[in-house]
């Protein structure tokens, strides 16, 4: 196996969270007291990442994220741990790292707000030295492949947000980094913005072979996007491995959704045992029930008990509802 | 930091940067002068004060009209260009709130002087004519020979008061890593700093002499090296080379304010997600 191209060793970082104190006098008392609790952000987190690959990292909010990843782009320096990013310790060999990492934070932006998106262009070229031809080279692909040219010589300020992320993506690939970190790349598009972005970093990631790591919401960015997830919850790792290992790990659980002819009193009522009422709208009751413990047909006649049934259906577990119980497991385990 | 090459080539970035910026600006140009106009004038009641105040006394401390214009001349020049070189790095805690500091620091660049350009403005450039204005009256009428000495070692001081009061104002910044609540406490420095300067440093008390020499060496800027320019005494008995030590001074206080700068981006702690 090659050398990973990004890796974290026992990365952990810890915030002091100061108690606020109000005006002037508080301030200053701020900055010599060292009241307060000590929170980690992020715990004892090892991964290494191959080249090549794209890595979807996820957690729910607060859960240590972007903190991973602000340490892994030299942003914050972590309180213990190693991290080597395409050989360097981020936050000690900032400006060598920079020109090897591309950065996109979906709620913020690069550019400039008051230049036109291909001065801020221009300005990324000197910063990164990105020699004339290769810049020229760089910018009609991209302008190609993101379609920037009607919005090429608009102010950011006016840009939507689409066209913004754009944008962005095509300033943090001008210098043909061998690493992308996406933070929330998708965030606030609609439909055919998300689809279009993906499409773009799948496509990117299979011609370049660049490198991607990307945290987002969006686990439908995670289903076109990445084999391997991390999953990430108080600050700890939960999870490593396969996307579809994950699936199969909660596949036992199912879903029958069960249309009945009225609408049946379940509130009071004791459900066959190996089944649970996940939720009911009016006539429609979705039942949770193990595999192993039922199978769909027993639950089917058990439920008919209940009234006449006119339709069900059966669903797999959606990567959403999976990610759910992995984070109730987690939550469980630290309990 | 980093090394000469690095810095040099972060600054003709910069400089670049700042002019396209500026012309974006030009573009609007009415309200661009009025801008400029408009500091010019507000700054102008200053001058009401101090022409009001030779109404009533004769002399200040021993210096005469003319002389306290030359020294509020200097002192408005070097801080106004002061200003105008750290008014990015005065919108650093603007930059940190927002969490736009981030991106700083994933470029192959200083994050100060990315600072720097961060807000390019020119407004303080009526401060500056006005400053200058004074300067050229002063010089015109104290009765002192200008020597090319004299008007060398002139330069050596506006660069140095210029780099100490944009180092004031970088002690704004650092501070705001931690806390943006105290930072009103250094505009005390900063604008104080700069009133202060304007006057005869020995009609102060002895507290805030010592405060405005040995902790900020503003006095080093404007008084001492105007006692030379001026052929005054020194009333405050410091060796005769006091005159000169301005831009040790400015070196020494720049230098211990990047190692701040240095320690601050170290404890960074960014914000939101």
């Amino acid at each position: 196996m090659t050398e990973p191209i990004i890796s974290a060793r026992g990365l952990t970082k810890t915030f002091w969270r100061r108690s606020q104190r109000k005006g002037m006098l508080g301030a200053m008392r701020g900055l010599v007291d060292r009241g307060g609790t000590e929170v980690t952000a992020v715990d004892d987190v090892s991964f290494d990442i191959p080249a090549g690959e794209i890595v979807g990292y996820i957690g729910p909010n607060g859960a240590g994220k972007s903190t991973t990843i602000k340490m892994l782009t030299g942003i914050l320096v972590p309180s213990s741990g190693e991290v080597s990013v395409a050989g360097h310790t981020p936050w000690e060999e900032r400006r060598q790292l920079a020109q090897k990492i591309g950065v996109v934070f979906g709620q913020r932006t690069q550019l400039w707000w008051d230049l036109p998106l291909s001065e801020s262009l221009e300005l990324l070229r000197f910063m990164y030295k990105v020699p004339e031809r290769r810049f020229k080279h760089n910018l009609a692909e991209a302008t190609d492949l993101l379609d920037l040219a009607p919005f090429l010589e608009t102010p950011v300020r006016q840009l939507s947000l689409g066209q913004r992320m754009r944008g962005d993506l095509a300033a943090a690939l001008l210098h043909e980094p061998p690493i992308l970190y996406l933070d929330e790349p998708t965030i606030g598009l609609d439909l055919v913005a998300k689809t279009r972005i993906r499409e773009f970093l799948a496509e990117l990631n299979r011609s370049s072979g660049v490198t991607i790591l990307l945290t987002t919401h969006d686990l439908a960015d995670i289903e076109r996007l990445c084999k391997r997830i991390v999953v990430i919850d108080h600050g700890r790792i939960v999870h490593d491995g396969e996307l579809e290992r994950l699936k199969a790990r909660f596949s036992s659980k199912r879903q029958l959704t069960l249309d009945f002819d009225v609408v049946p009193d379940l509130a009071s009522a004791v459900l066959p045992t190996g089944t649970a009422l996940f939720d009911q709208e009016g006539p429609r009751v979705r039942i949770a029930f193990d595999r192993h413990e039922r199978s769909a047909p027993e639950v089917l006649s058990l439920m008919g008990r209940f009234g006449t049934i006119r339709d069900m259906s059966i669903d797999e577990p959606a990567i959403e509802d999976v990610i759910q119980e992995l984070y109730a497991e987690s939550a469980r385990a630290t309990a | 930091m980093g090394n000469i090459a690095d810095i040099r080539s972060d600054i003709g970035i910069a400089l670049r940067i700042a002019a396209l910026r500026l012309r974006g600006q030009m573009q609007y140009r009415s309200s661009f002068l009025m801008q400029i106009f408009g500091n010019f004038i507000v700054n102008f009641a200053e001058i009401i004060v101090l022409w009001s105040l030779f109404q009533n006394f004769e002399d200040l401390g021993g210096w005469t009209l003319e002389e306290v214009i030359f020294l509020h001349g200097l002192s408005m020049v070097m801080f106004s260009l002061g200003d105008t070189v750290a008014n990015g790095v005065q919108t650093v805690p603007e930059l940190i709130r927002d969490g736009n500091f981030d991106r700083t620091l994933v470029r192959p660049m200083s994050s100060y002087i990315q600072a720097m350009v961060n807000e390019v403005s020119l407004r303080h450039f009526g401060l500056l004519g006005q400053g200058l204005l004074l300067l050229g009256i002063g010089m015109a009428t104290v009765s002192t020979e200008w020597t090319v000495a004299k008007l060398l070692y002139m330069t050596v001081v506006i660069v140095s008061g210029l780099a100490l009061f944009a180092a004031l104002f970088t002690i704004e910044a650092i501070l705001s890593f931690w806390t943006v609540n105290s930072i009103e406490a250094v505009n005390a420095f900063t604008y104080g700093g700069s009133d202060l300067g304007q006057y005869p440093l020995h009609i102060f008390r002895q507290g805030m002499r010592f405060l405005f020499l040995w902790v900020i060496p503003v006095g080093f800027m404007t008084y001492y090296p105007s006692l030379y320019f001026l052929d005054k005494p020194d009333p405050l008995g410091l060796p005769a080379f006091a005159p000169f030590v301005a831009p040790v001074a400015a070196v020494i206080f720049c230098f211990v304010v990047g190692k701040g700068w240095t320690f601050a981006i170290r404890h960074y702690r960014s914000t939101g997600s």
